[in-house]
């Protein structure tokens, strides 16, 4: 089953995020912040990376950088509370450094799981 | 000397001499006499009752620069004209003649010095007893001593000017602090124009506490100047004018004080704009802390919104269970709206912004209001025709007139009133005068809105705009209203002012940069528009929508009626991208829109706009299958154009 990486300072949001996930049969792999998920990142086994933007360590932003760079194939969402750095929102710059698609919090976790299943599903027709 | 020590002294040269000796005296004493009337610096003549002259002195030769003999023997018409002996100095010599001491000022001609400024005396004289026989006339310059005068008093005026303009209040008073001079400006702090009933007060009774000016008194007797920061003074009417005061203590002679000089200086408007800060620093502390909980509680919500779709999945559908979970979906929702509003406040959230003439958005507003306002509130707006550019999120500035008309209104609900609204382009230096701060534009879109409602204690004017705060009663409001107003105009780089009296209304002033940008208006509208079919019921509303997407790019249609919306999708060369609808539409019910789509197996996406305060079931128009996306009023531009985009890629 394809992988997903879940990266989330939030414990329980993040435990929320495992259990939907792992329900819908995919395997999940955790981190609770950029560095973690970065240093610790296995590129064959995960198709895609859920990341949390404003977190300790490094941030959102680094993971969707990074992450694209190690493995240029990866689907990659973001999720936020909201914050903005200068002019423009984090999701925003998000999605502008290649995120595939930004949600904020509080989002429906049914449209989520949704959007990873659309995303990777058009992966595998590719 | 007096006559009889004049016969005394006369008496006693007598005795010792013979008259010889006393012809030699008396040549000698005239010679003296002479002397002392040839070497005075006035010109001195004797002038009989036949206005001949019998002496005239060698000061008065040497000016009008003739020998003695020309004059003596010969009459005043003689020597200056018998014009001005008739017509100036007759006059004058014949009061003198008469008894009177003559003394008058004249400008005339000398040949010696030229035009000059004189004095000139007649005063009677008595050669025999009792007869006022001649008269001396005695004529000083007095040229030098009339323009030092004038210069004195050029300057005296001069100093007047400079003391009347100044823009601080100068006063002198005496020791005890009676005012014997007050300026022009501190006659304008004291708001009194009558300058002699000023000139009778003591500066004492314009302080507030009146205490505090005994004892700068005593201070400045002590140290003679001092700087006494800023005291609390009172108008004549009695309003609170707060001034900073400097103090000069002046001492005589003898080291006693003499009098005592104010500087007072008008700081209200200092203070207002350091009041204005403190208070934008407070809502920025504030936002930032609400901002950072906010962002806390949204990862809380989505964790209790994550188990509850997955608790409602799990559960048989329509058990009482599964309800109860609904609900909790439902708390979600409401919760995310108040973070939203904190995050809007705290500016962690992005506008989508587009250049949009705020006018139209203040018309659609103002039209929205009225539809619904108690008729015992009268709305006066003048809304001319401008262009007030500005680079907004229509459905934003859409809530922030709302909000600050429905303020006002529900200030005059009561007792009924007038709510007034006008635009306004500024210019920017007024703004900069108005507001003092940083100026993002050439010109602001000012725009006013004033009621004559209950009106708000000082006290509470100044925390307004924090988030939480309100004046209703507690269950009525969130209080977030204004503070997410104040959130959405900092973010446009405006300002929102609000002044209020109790008992007299509120005024609200709000300044947007009018964007220099808005000549390129035009240049979108040749871009491929693609079609959104928009069904709603509340056009002032919607036509809010419709500005910003139409400023977006998009091409809008309107559609109240069922029947005009079969044909619009049924023709293949008219059917639009994509399909709005706003749950308000009385024309087409939800059951209307399912029906037309499924019969005529439309494809095209749709998007749902509901409204939580109304209770139109939308759970069967949800799980029809038509609807693409939903979204929960208010609706941002953002919003909106993010969703239109995700499903017409």
């Amino acid at each position: 089953m394809p992988g997903v990486l879940i990266v989330e300072d939030d414990k329980e949001l993040r435990e929320m995020l495992k259990m939907s996930l792992l329900r819908r049969g995919f395997t999940v792999i955790e981190a609770e912040n950029g560095k973690d998920a970065i240093t610790h990142f296995k590129p064959f086994i995960t198709d895609l990376v859920v990341t949390d933007l404003i977190m300790p360590e490094e941030d959102g932003l680094k993971v969707v950088i990074k992450l694209r760079e190690l493995k240029p194939s990866i689907k990659i969402i973001a999720i936020s509370g909201g914050g903005k750095v200068g002019p423009g929102s984090y999701l925003n710059l998000a999605k502008a450094l290649g995120a595939d698609a930004i949600y904020s919090k509080p989002f429906s976790i049914n449209d989520l799981i949704a959007k990873i299943e659309q995303l990777l599903g058009n992966e595998q027709h590719n | 000397m007096s006559l009889l020590n004049k016969t005394n002294y006369l008496k006693r040269k007598l005795e010792i001499s013979d008259g010889n000796d006393y012809l030699k005296f008396l040549t000698k004493e005239k010679d003296i006499a002479d002397q002392i009337i040839n070497h005075s610096r006035s010109m001195i003549t004797i002038i009989n009752r036949d206005y001949i002259y019998e002496k005239v002195n060698s000061t008065f030769c040497n000016a009008h620069q003739v020998v003695l003999d020309t004059i003596l023997g010969k009459s005043m018409g003689d020597v200056w004209g018998h014009d001005t002996f008739q017509n100036i100095i007759k006059r004058n010599v014949d009061i003198c003649f008469s008894g009177k001491t003559v003394q008058y000022e004249a400008t005339f001609y000398t040949p010696q010095s030229g035009k000059r400024h004189f004095e000139v005396v007649f005063r009677p004289l008595s050669v025999e007893p009792g007869k006022i026989t001649h008269l001396l006339a005695e004529t000083f310059d007095i040229d030098d001593l009339k323009n030092t005068k004038q210069a004195v008093i050029e300057k005296e005026e001069e100093l007047r000017k400079f003391e009347s303009n100044l823009p601080i209040g100068f006063l002198r008073c005496d020791p005890k602090g009676k005012i014997l001079h007050a300026n022009q400006a501190f006659l304008m702090i004291a708001d009194c124009h009558d300058d002699m009933l000023v000139n009778s007060m003591n500066l004492k009774s314009f302080y507030l506490e009146e205490e505090l000016f005994d004892l700068q008194i005593e201070q400045l007797t002590e140290s003679h100047t001092k700087n006494f920061g800023r005291v609390s003074l009172k108008s004549c009417y009695g309003k609170e004018v707060p001034c900073r005061i400097s103090g000069f203590l002046a001492v005589n002679g003898s080291g006693a004080p003499a009098y005592i000089d104010f500087a007072v200086e008008d700081c209200s408007r200092e203070l207002m704009l350091e009041n204005r800060l403190l208070q934008a620093q407070k809502l920025e502390t504030i936002g930032s802390l609400a901002g950072g909980i906010a962002h806390d509680f949204n990862n809380i919500l989505a964790t209790i919104s994550g188990y509850s779709e997955m608790l409602h999945e799990d559960l048989p559908k329509n058990s009482a269970l599964s309800d109860k979970v609904g609900k909790i979906l439902g708390a979600v929702k409401k919760a995310q709206s108040i973070t939203n509003q904190i995050l809007t406040f705290s500016r962690h959230v992005e506008q989508e912004k587009v250049l949009i003439n705020v006018s139209e958005v203040l018309k659609e507003t103002i039209g929205f209001v009225k539809s619904s306002i108690p008729s015992n509130i009268i709305l006066k707006s003048r809304i001319p025709k401008m262009n007030a550019y500005v680079l907004a999120d229509p459905t934003q500035l859409f809530r922030v007139f709302l909000n600050l008309m429905t303020n006002a209104i529900q200030a005059m609900e009561e007792d009924g009133g007038k709510l007034s609204v006008n635009i306004a382009v500024v210019e920017k230096e007024f703004v900069q005068h108005e507001l003092n701060k940083d100026i993002v534009a050439d010109e602001y879109v000012l725009l006013t809105f004033k009621d004559t409602g209950e009106g708000m204690e000082p006290s509470l004017i100044g925390r307004i705009f924090e988030p939480f705060f309100t004046t209703r009663e507690v269950g009525k409001g969130t209080g977030l209203g204004l503070s997410v107003i104040h959130g959405i105009i900092t973010e446009m780089e405006g300002e929102i002012l609000v002044s209020s009296k109790k008992q007299e209304g509120s005024v609200f002033l709000v300044y947007l940069p009018v964007s220099k940008s808005y000549s390129t208006i035009n240049e979108k509208k040749n871009l491929s528009r693609k079609k959104i079919l928009f069904i709603t019921g509340n056009k002032y509303e919607s036509r809010i929508l419709s500005l910003a997407l139409e400023s977006a790019g998009y091409e809008l249609v309107f559609i109240s009626d069922g029947r005009n919306f079969v044909k619009v999708m049924t023709n293949v060369r008219e059917r639009p991208d994509m399909v709005i609808y706003m749950i308000d539409s009385k024309q087409i019910t939800p059951d209307d829109l399912v029906g037309i789509f499924k019969s005529q197996k439309i494809l095209t996406p749709c998007i749902l706009i509901t409204d939580p305060t109304q209770e139109i079931s939308d759970e069967k128009l949800l799980n029809s299958g038509i609807i693409s996306q939903q979204l929960t009023k208010p609706v941002s531009l953002k919003e909106i154009r993010n969703a239109i985009q995700e499903l017409l890629r």
